[in-house]
C-alpha cells in the first residue's frame, strides 16, 4: 500500500517518514512536538545560562577532589570541539577528554583533537576499538541489508563512553548534542536505535564471521537504567543552555585553534559521509538532510526555501561516490563487485531481526510521562 | 594514456597509484606493441646506471623508444635514474646513456658536503624552477621533493635546465629538452608537489 | 637544502598495529591502513612498517596487507618483516615499496644484502639492527624480536653491512624502545662513527626536543619514532601525530 506524498508545510519532513502526521493545517507532528514539548523547556539565553552555572557549580562540588570533575567524549567535530573549549575556558570544569577511535578516523578529526587538547592543556584518554571486530560487524549490517549500518560505530561510541565512566567513578558525562541542530530527530525507520544490544547480537549471528572479544557492548537496561539510576551517572548537554550556532563555532574555532573544517559536509567521516549521503538515499529512498534541515528551520537557523533548495540536489557527487564506494567496500573487505550485490539486494528493517523494540518503546512511554524525553522517537 | 615504462626497475606501482586518484589514465607497458599508442611516456629508473641501460637494452623497447622520442617527439619523461639515462654517458657506468639530451652525469664531490653521509643524497630538498617552464606551473615556491642519488646531470646546453636544488653545490635536478623531460628527484614519493608535477605533465 | 628526516615507524602483529616497550608489552593501536592514511595526509617525510611476527612465526610477509599500505602511501615507504630472500624483496618492491629492510636475516645470511642490491641496487635495502646493553655495558645485536642474544659488536657489524652494500642502517634500542626518555645517544655516536651509509635512529624518543637534538648533532640523520607519533598525553592515549609545517620549520631553523 504506497502513501501518497506529502512533505509539511512547515519544515521539510515528508512521508518518507512512514509515521509522520499532519494536522488540519498541514504542519507535521515533529514540528508539533517541537513547539509543545522542547520550545517552552528550551532557553538558550541568559536563563539557560543561569541553568548551566547552577549544574557546572554542582559538578564542580561533587568532583573537587578528583582529578576530573567530568567526562566528555570528542570526535574531532565542531559540536564536541567547541564543548571542550566551553567546558575548559567559559565554565571552569576539568573534563577528562575521551575518544573512541573505531577505525575511521580522518586526518582533520585526528588534527581536530589535537588542536584541542594541545591549545586547551587537556587531558586525554583514547579507545582503540579492535578493527578487526568493527570491521566485521560492519560488514554484517551490510550484508543484513539493514538501513543502520552505522549502529556498530554509534553504539560502540556509547557503550565506550558510558563503561569507561562507570568503572572510574564519573557521575558527569558532557555530551555535545544539541537541541539546535538535532531537534528533529530521524524516524526509526531511517534510524533504530543503536542501543538495541539484541538486535546487534542477532545481526552479529547471522552475518558476523568472528566473535565480538573486546568490542565495547552495553544493553540498554545497562546504561538507560543500570548506570543512570544505579551509578548514579548524568548526561548533561552544554550546548544546549547558551546560544549555539554551527557556522559561527566553526569559525571560531578554525581562528583560535587551527581547528579544520571539513572539505564537505561529513568529510569527518568517510563512513557517514558514504552512509548518509549514498546507501540511506540510493537504496531506501531516505535523505536524513529532510530531518538535519528541519532541525535548522525549527531553530531559525534556515528558511524553508534554502532547505528545500538544497535537498533538490542529490546528497552525493556521481564522480566522487565511485571512489568513496570502492574506499567503503575495500575496507570493509568486499570487493566492488561484491559491495554492488549488497547495494542491489532486498532491503530489511529492524523488524526482520530479533529487536527489543516492545521494551524500548514501554520505556520511552515511562520517560515522557515521568518529563524525561522531549524529542519525539518513533 | 600514460604509458610507464615497465623494464624492470623503478616504482611503477606508486605512479599508477597516483594516476589513479588523479582519474588519469595511465598503464604498464613492457612491449615494443604496447608502446606503439603511447601519448606520453614515463621512464622511471633506480639503482645503479649500467645495470639500469642494460635493462631497457634487453627489454626489447629501445628501438621503439628512440623512434618514439626522437622521431615522432612523444613527450618523455625520465625519472630519477631514468632521468640519468636521458644522457650521454655517467661517471657511475660504461654504458652509452640514451643520448637523448647532451649531457654527462657526474658523482657528487663529497668534498663539498660538509657532513656524513654525504653521499648518496637522500631526503627532501628545495627545488627551485627555472623559466615558466609547464612541468612546474603551481610549484613555483617552496616546492621540496624527495631524492635519493649520488651522482647528478650536467646539461651542455644551458638552456635545458629547468629546476636546480643544492648538495654540496647547485646542480640542475630537472630538464627539458623539447619533447624531452627528467627530474632527478622522485615525484611518485614526493606528497602533494609531485602530485601536482605528474598532474602537469600529464595535461602537457 | 637537504632536511634530515622525521620518520615514523609502525609495528604490526595479527594485521593490527601495535607499540611495545622495550620490545614487549604488545598495545592495540588500531587499523595499520587507516593509520598509513594519516600519516600520508600529514605528509610526513618516510614511514617505516615492520610486521614484528614474520620472523618469528617463520612467517611470508603479508603482501595483500603490503600492496594496500604502498597504495596509501606519497612518501618513500620501508617494510621489513620476515625477508629472507631477493625474489621475497622483489616481490615487495613491485607492490610499490621503496625500501626493504631486513634484521635477523641481515646476521644469519649477510650475503642476502649484496644479491639483493645486485638485483634493486644497495639504495633499496636498508639493514635493522636491534640493540641491547649487556650487564658489564657493551652493546649487542639482537634477534628475533629481542629473543636471541648474536652477540655481535653493532659498530663492527654496521662496518661489515657496509661492505656488504647496505643502502642505510636503522639502529633500534631496545632498551629505549617506548620508554620515551629520549635516544641513546652513545649508541648512535659510535655507529655514526663507524660508517659513511646513510644513517636513522629508532627508539626512545619522547618530545619533539629529542628529535631537535639528534638534528642538531648529526645534522643529516633520519630520526624516528613509534610512541611520540602515536600517543598522546600522560594516559599514552592513542592519537596519531607529527608535527606540523611550521613546527618542523622551527625544529630545522633551531637545530640545524
Amino acid at each position: 500500500m504506497s502513501v501518497k506524498y506529502r512533505v509539511c508545510n512547515n519544515c521539510i519532513m515528508d512521508t518518507t517518514d512512514p509515521e509522520i502526521k499532519f494536522d488540519d493545517k498541514g504542519v507535521c507532528d515533529h514540528c508539533n512536538n517541537f513547539y509543545s514539548n522542547i520550545l517552552p523547556n528550551w532557553k538558550p539565553g541568559p536563563e539557560g545560562e543561569n541553568e548551566l552555572m547552577k549544574i557546572v557549580a554542582k559538578i564542580k562540588e561533587e568532583g573537587k577532589d578528583k582529578d576530573y570533575d567530568c567526562l566528555m567524549g570528542i570526535s574531532g567535530g565542531v559540536d564536541s570541539s567547541y564543548m571542550a573549549y566551553l567546558a575548559k575556558v567559559k565554565l571552569g570544569l576539568r573534563p577528562l577528554i575521551f575518544h573512541i577511535d573505531a577505525g575511521w578516523n580522518s586526518q582533520q578529526a585526528v588534527n581536530n583533537i589535537e588542536r584541542i587538547i594541545d591549545s586547551l592543556n587537556l587531558d586525554l584518554h583514547t579507545e582503540v576499538i579492535n578493527w578487526e571486530e568493527m570491521k566485521d560487524l560492519q560488514a554484517a549490517f551490510f550484508k543484513a541489508q539493514v538501513c543502520h549500518v552505522d549502529t556498530p560505530q554509534d553504539h560502540a561510541f556509547q557503550a565506550a563512553m558510558w563503561n569507561f565512566a562507570a568503572k572510574n567513578g564519573f557521575k558527569y558525562i558532557l555530551n555535545g548534542g544539541n537541541i539546535s541542530s538535532e531537534c528533529v530527530r530521524e524516524p526509526l525507520e531511517w534510524h533504530y536505535h543503536a542501543s538495541d544490544l539484541r538486535q546487534i547480537n542477532d545481526i552479529h549471528a547471522k552475518f558476523g564471521t568472528r566473535p565480538l572479544k573486546s568490542f565495547p557492548l552495553a544493553s540498554i537496561f545497562k546504561y538507560r537504567i543500570y548506570y543512570k539510576y544505579v551509578k548514579g551517572i548524568s548526561v548533561i548537554k552544554p550546548l544546549d543552555y547558551i546560544p549555539f550556532e554551527k557556522e559561527k563555532a566553526m569559525q571560531f574555532l578554525e581562528k583560535e585553534f587551527g581547528w579544520q573544517r571539513y572539505a564537505q559536509k561529513h568529510y569527518e567521516s568517510r563512513f557517514t559521509r558514504f552512509y548518509e549521503g549514498y546507501w540511506m538515499p540510493k537504496k531506501f529512498g531516505f535523505d536524513i538532510r529532510l530531518a538535519h534541515y528541519s532541525s535548522l528551520i525549527l531553530t531559525n537557523q534556515m528558511s524553508r526555501e534554502e532547505a528545500l533548495k538544497k535537498v533538490s540536489v542529490l546528497p552525493y557527487d556521481e564522480e566522487a561516490i565511485k571512489e568513496d564506494f570502492e574506499y567503503v567496500a575495500t575496507k570493509l573487505g568486499f570487493t566492488v563487485e561484491e559491495f554492488k550485490e549488497i547495494m542491489n539486494g532486498n532491503n530489511k528493517t529492524y523488524r526482520d531481526y530479533k529487536n527489543s523494540m516492545g521494551f524500548i518503546e514501554m520505556g520511552m512511554k515511562v520517560m515522557r510521562f515521568i518529563g524525561g524525553e522531549r524529542k519525539l522517537i518513533r | 594514456m600514460i604509458s610507464i615504462v615497465d623494464y624492470g626497475l623503478g616504482n611503477l606501482k606508486a605512479f599508477a597509484n597516483i594516476y589513479k586518484r588523479l582519474n588519469i589514465n595511465a598503464e604498464f607497458v613492457k612491449t615494443s606493441e604496447q608502446l606503439n599508442s603511447a601519448q606520453k611516456i614515463i621512464l622511471p629508473g633506480v639503482g645503479a646506471f649500467d645495470h639500469a641501460m642494460e635493462e631497457l637494452n634487453k627489454s626489447g623497447m629501445r628501438e621503439k623508444l628512440d623512434e618514439l622520442v626522437l622521431v615522432k617527439k612523444v613527450p618523455v619523461i625520465g625519472i630519477c635514474v631514468g632521468m640519468q639515462m636521458l644522457g650521454k654517458r655517467s661517471d657511475e657506468g660504461k654504458l652509452d646513456g640514451l643520448g637523448w639530451v647532451d649531457a654527462d652525469i657526474i658523482k657528487f664531490d663529497t668534498n663539498l658536503i660538509k657532513q656524513k653521509p654525504r653521499l648518496p643524497h637522500m631526503g627532501w630538498n628545495d627545488v627551485h624552477p627555472i623559466g615558466n617552464n609547464p612541468l612546474f606551473q603551481d610549484l613555483e615556491t617552496n616546492s621540496i621533493f624527495y631524492f635519493l642519488h649520488s651522482y647528478y646531470f650536467s646539461c651542455k646546453n644551458p638552456e635545458d635546465a629547468i629546476a636546480k636544488s643544492e648538495y654540496g653545490l647547485e646542480f640542475t635536478c630537472a630538464v627539458n629538452h623539447e619533447n624531452i623531460y627528467g627530474v632527478q628527484f622522485h615525484p611518485e614519493k614526493s606528497h602533494q608537489y609531485g602530485i601536482q608535477l605528474l598532474k602537469n605533465f600529464a595535461n602537457l | 637544502m637537504l632536511r634530515p628526516r622525521i620518520i615514523p615507524c609502525l609495528l604490526i602483529k595479527d594485521n593490527g598495529l601495535v607499540k611495545t616497550v622495550q620490545f614487549k608489552d604488545h598495545k592495540y593501536v588500531g587499523d595499520p591502513i587507516n593509520a598509513v592514511k594519516i600519516f600520508n595526509e600529514k605528509e610526513v617525510d618516510e614511514i617505516i612498517i615492520v610486521d614484528i611476527d614474520a620472523t618469528v612465526y617463520n612467517r611470508e610477509p603479508d603482501y595483500k596487507l603490503i600492496e594496500a599500505l604502498a597504495a596509501e602511501c606519497r612518501m618513500p615507504l620501508c617494510y621489513g618483516g620476515g625477508v629472507k630472500t631477493v625474489e621475497q624483496a622483489q616481490k615487495i618492491f613491485s607492490l610499490g615499496v621503496e625500501k626493504v629492510s631486513i634484521s635477523s636475516e641481515a646476521v644469519l645470511n649477510p650475503n642476502l644484502l649484496t644479491e639483493i642490491g645486485n638485483r634493486v641496487g644497495s639504495q633499496s635495502i636498508v639493514v635493522v639492527l636491534d640493540v641491547k646493553k649487556s650487564k658489564s655495558g657493551n652493546y649487542e645485536i639482537w634477534t628475533h624480536k629481542a629473543t636471541k642474544n648474536t652477540g655481535k659488536d653493532p659498530v663492527e657489524f654496521a662496518k661489515e653491512v657496509e661492505r656488504l652494500g647496505a643502502g642505510e642502517v636503522v639502529i633500534n634500542s631496545i632498551d629505549a624502545d617506548g620508554m620515551m626518555k629520549g635516544y641513546d645517544m652513545e649508541l648512535i655516536d659510535k655507529i655514526r662513527n663507524a660508517i659513511n651509509l646513510p644513517l636513522t635512529v629508532l627508539g626512545g624518543a619522547g618530545t619533539l626536543k629529542d628529535i631537535g637534538s639528534l638534528i642538531s648533532k648529526y645534522k643529516v640523520v633520519g630520526a624516528a619514532a613509534g610512541s611520540l607519533f602515536v600517543f598522546k598525553g600522560v594516559f599514552k592515549a592513542v592519537l596519531i601525530n607529527y608535527p606540523k609545517p611550521s613546527e618542523k620549520a622551527a625544529l630545522l631553523s633551531e637545530n640545524l
